[in-house]
């Protein structure tokens, strides 16, 4: 190919042998299973601009997701793209080929790289802050079992509190359950409006909701916040929630962010937690599953341990997390294939997050006009997901009617989203007791929405009402 | 050679085909065999398969449909298809194994995950006060790593006591390992303690026996010890399990090493019992409380399909004559074989005689190559793999003060064993290999310590 000037070169580099690598199988004459990078003819110059992924190229990418789905729902399960998934299956049939030799030779190095690369993006300070883990439900657990020993073995008293949200995620409130309570740690819920207008009102009850796990002279153990909550889906103002709780005296601070990376900013020198997890599967576009689990070295946490104990017991949470026994870990080794993926597209990853929140503001707000609702928090408060009100006249009256609904959705409409609930409060008449949770991601496209928006119009004009549905 | 006795110590019940009735075109020929590992890395003599196991191409196919089921669309595989998936491989299991209920089988990654499952419920009970302080876990030396660094975090750590029993080895009989362990149970029992849990091997890993299970269970029933906790690691595809037999209240087998599955997969029983079993899964889910079949049926998003492929594995199982009791059968009785013409070749011994072996064989290295430690049996490893280009496990056996060990046609005192396995895709030049690179070692008077550089 001819040749470019250096900048155009790297990136037509980059998209070469990224064409090369998708067609190639394994063979053993590569490094790391990858070939080396095409080199470009120097003897001609011509400029060329920067070749991004076009739209059918990440068509393409996502072309194995099933087809009549309108799929507005990256948030619960995520999105991993054909190459990522090639790159997988190159780790996989290592060690299948040959795995004493993985095991001895090439599974730690891989994914000390991968850790190295993600301490990079979210701004660690070093590499040993950075643990591998199959997810922030994982990661919880790490957290938790940590604070259930200070309890056991009298660093905390009986009674002291631990402080989250009352939005946190089903999983992470049974794990608080399984190890704070069952330690003798007191559980305290903080109360969160929704629908909410300002990140103001979230950092007054979060400054109530503390004062009361303070109250009769006990101390905060452990504030669990998270940075995006899942259901009901609001961007929390999480920085100032940190600061709130070192102002308060409270021990750690535990951010659950499983939407964070590759959806909000997570920069962990300037949100100042002391363990901050995400996975990398839902918006990072790593194949199911892996998430990081940031520890910060000079912060309080201690002794932190991987539940599922092996010989490498004692060396630290990172290097105890690199083997829980034998095991898929291919997931944990795609991070550098990510970044080649991510960095096709314009700004990176940062565009890409960019572009997704304009996108489903977008539609969020072509379906508030269309059903003649609102959205569940103003733009700012989201990221590249957003609630959005359903027609009252649904008549969503419970859980099991969103359930219910959901699955309508899916089974006569082809559509996949998640519904949501919210109890109409004191004194309320005919509020907004359904919402929508809508995603955008790369692979999608308006008019998945606008069939959203269709299905539920419909769904009005027949005069289709919760009550009305069975399981 | 009392076959008879291998298997719970109980007959075997394999079929017995007419030999002179002809072979059925179902059966997988020699050269499917070869196309099912065709991925296996040509060069390499792989005799080891008791370490990381291995997966035939058509099962790592079903494993990539349920992958992409899940990629296609999540939500609704989550919703409709995983957990009757999950159910569908444990109803297999359950009934390979002779369980009672499907219930008190739950599929984990690993015997690592199993064993953390258990020591964290023995060290609530101390936590809590239910076990006293000094009250023992009883185990044989040579317990996998993991689970000993298991009982640090989580027995030792709060005031449990462990007792170590030292697996005889080379061994004769079984009577050798019961005697060892009820002295083991006497010093558990000592001072007014008493024994929480025996942790019992199916098959040691290193080195590796066949251990009667079932009367080392019994020895703990009368020995008054509260649980048994048997790690069978090597045990589902490798010799006949029986939980019931057996009689422990947890039993562990990993699928991916001896029963075809991809990494990574294992059984975890919990015998059924009246009172609250108060065993979790470490990672707690919306699941939690639900039972450990449940719990463990989903910890966050995952990649379940290695869980989800145990009926293809039986398909692919039956296309061997005999079934998986078949494949089993000759495993063992070519490793018997190939680790008799390696003694013979060697001027060696044998680890433990034929009926205390499944597949796997540990044998005796020449006095000659002075392993003298464990670092000298690393070594010799690597260079074997490196430049021999045989994957074999080395054991370097530590003589105590007093004990004379076993020696070899040269008079030297063996130190070192390797230990072989043999699977479906073994062939008998992978053996010989094995023996020419040891046996041009000794005729080139290399030792541990003079070997190259890997």
């Amino acid at each position: 190919m001819a040749s470019l000037s250096p900048p155009e070169e790297a990136a037509a580099a980059a998209a070469a042998s990224f064409h090369h690598r998708r067609s190639k199988r394994y063979s053993s004459s590569t490094t790391n299973g990858l070939a080396a990078e095409s080199v470009p003819d120097k003897r001609h110059k011509i400029s060329l601009p920067p070749s991004f992924i076009s739209s059918s190229e990440i068509e393409s990418e996502f072309s194995h997701h099933d087809p009549p789905f309108a799929r507005i729902n990256n948030g619960s399960f995520g999105s991993c793209p054909s190459s990522v998934i090639a790159a997988q299956r190159d780790w996989q049939l290592r060690f299948l080929r040959q795995p004493d030799r993985f095991f001895f030779d090439e599974l730690k190095p891989n994914i000390s790289a991968s850790r190295a690369a993600i301490k990079r993006l979210i701004n660690a300070e070093h590499d040993d802050e950075v643990s591998l883990v199959d997810n922030a439900t994982t990661a919880a657990a790490i957290v938790l079992q940590q604070t259930a020993w200070a309890f056991r073995e009298g660093r905390f008293d009986r009674g002291d509190a631990v402080v989250m949200l009352h939005y946190a995620f089903g999983s992470v409130k049974k794990s608080v359950e399984a190890y704070v309570s069952r330690s003798g740690g007191e559980v305290i819920e903080v109360q969160l409006p929704f629908p909410v207008n300002s990140a103001e009102e979230i950092v007054n009850r979060f400054r109530t909701g503390l004062a009361l796990g303070k109250a009769n002279g006990r101390k905060v153990r452990l504030a669990l916040i998270d940075h995006v909550t899942s259901m009901p889906s609001v961007v929390i103002p999480i920085k100032e929630l940190v600061k709130i709780c070192r102002d308060e005296g409270v021990d750690q601070v535990f951010v659950d962010a499983a939407h964070g990376i590759g959806c909000v900013d997570v920069d962990m020198k300037e949100i100042g937690a002391d363990f901050y997890t995400s996975n990398l599967h839902k918006w990072f576009f790593a194949p199911p599953s892996v998430a990081f689990l940031y520890c910060k070295r000079s912060g309080a946490g201690g002794n932190l341990h991987h539940p599922v104990v092996s010989h490498e017991y004692g060396n630290g949470l990172a290097v105890e997390s690199t083997w829980v026994g034998t095991r898929d870990y291919s997931a944990q080794l795609v991070v550098p294939s990510i970044l080649e993926f991510v960095n096709r597209f314009e700004g990176g990853i940062d565009g890409i997050k960019k572009r997704n929140h304009e996108s489903v503001i977008e539609m969020g707000e072509m379906l508030v006009k269309s059903w003649g609702t609102q959205l569940g928090c103003p733009p700012e408060m989201c990221a590249s997901m957003v609630m959005v009100g359903l027609p009252v006249s649904l008549g969503v009256s419970s859980e099991s009617d969103a359930v219910r609904l959901r699955n309508l959705l899916r089974e006569r409409f082809c559509i996949e989203i998640p519904t949501y609930f919210r109890p109409p409060g004191e004194g309320e008449t005919d509020s907004i007791t359904g919402y929508v949770r809508i995603s955008y991601q790369v692979y999608n496209k308006p008019e998945e929405y606008h069939r959203l928006k269709d299905a539920i119009n419909e769904l009005v004009r027949d005069g289709f009402k919760c009550s009305s549905l069975t399981d | 050679m009392a076959a008879d006795d291998r298997r719970n110590g109980d007959l075997t019940n394999h079929n017995h085909r007419d030999p002179k009735k002809p072979r059925l075109s179902e059966f997988l020929t020699e050269s499917d065999i070869r196309s099912e590992f065709a991925h296996h890395h040509t060069g390499v003599a792989r005799v080891n398969n008791g370490s990381f196991g291995c997966c035939p191409s058509s099962v790592l196919d079903a494993q990539r449909e349920w992958q992409l089921r899940f990629l296609r669309q999540p939500d609704e595989f989550y919703f409709n298809g995983l957990r009757r998936g999950l159910l569908a491989s444990r109803t297999v299991i359950s009934s390979l194994i002779n369980a009672d209920d499907v219930d008190e089988v739950s599929l984990v990654d690993n015997a690592t995950t199993a064993a953390a499952i258990v020591l964290q419920r023995v060290g609530r009970c101390f936590s809590e006060g239910r076990y006293q302080k000094e009250d023992t876990v009883v185990m044989f030396h040579c317990a996998f790593q993991s689970v000993k660094k298991s009982i640090q975090a989580y027995v030792t750590r709060v005031g449990g006591s462990t007792v170590e029993v030292r697996l005889p080895f080379p061994v004769s009989s079984n009577d050798e390992i019961v005697s060892a362990f009820r002295e083991g149970l006497k010093k558990g029992r000592a001072n007014g303690r008493t024994v929480r849990l025996a942790i019992i091997d199916h098959i040691t890993s290193m080195p590796c026996v066949l251990m009667p299970v079932r009367e080392l269970v019994n020895v703990c029933r009368e020995e008054g010890v509260e649980e048994v906790f048997v790690d069978a690691a090597h045990a589902i595809g490798s010799v006949k399990v029986d939980v019931k037999e057996i009689g422990a209240d947890y039993y562990v087998s990993n699928l991916h090493k001896w029963f075809f599955c991809p990494p990574s997969i294992a059984f975890f029983y919990c015998r059924k019992r009246s009172s609250e079993p108060d065993v979790h899964h470490p990672v707690v889910s919306h699941e939690f409380g639900n039972g450990l079949a449940i719990e463990s049926a989903w910890i966050g998003t995952r990649d379940y399909s290695s869980q989800l492929v145990v009926p293809s594995v039986m398909n692919f199982v039956s296309r061997f004559e005999g079934g998986i009791d078949g494949i089993m059968e000759r495993n063992h009785d070519e490793a018997v074989r190939m680790g008799l013409m390696l003694c013979g070749a060697w001027g060696t011994n044998l680890g433990s005689p034929p009926e205390m072996c499944v597949a796997m064989v540990m044998i005796g290295l020449p006095s000659k190559l002075c392993v003298e430690s464990d670092e000298d049996a690393a070594k010799l490893r690597s260079y074997l793999r490196v430049h021999r280009s045989v994957e074999v496990p080395v054991y370097f056996l530590g003589l105590r003060d007093g004990e004379e060990g076993v020696k070899d046609k040269d008079s030297g005192v063996i130190t070192a064993y390797v230990r072989i396995s043999r699977q479906v895709y073994n062939e008998t030049e992978d053996y010989e290999r094995l023996r020419d690179a040891i046996t041009e070692l000794v005729k080139d008077q290399m030792t541990c310590q003079n070997l190259p550089p890997v």
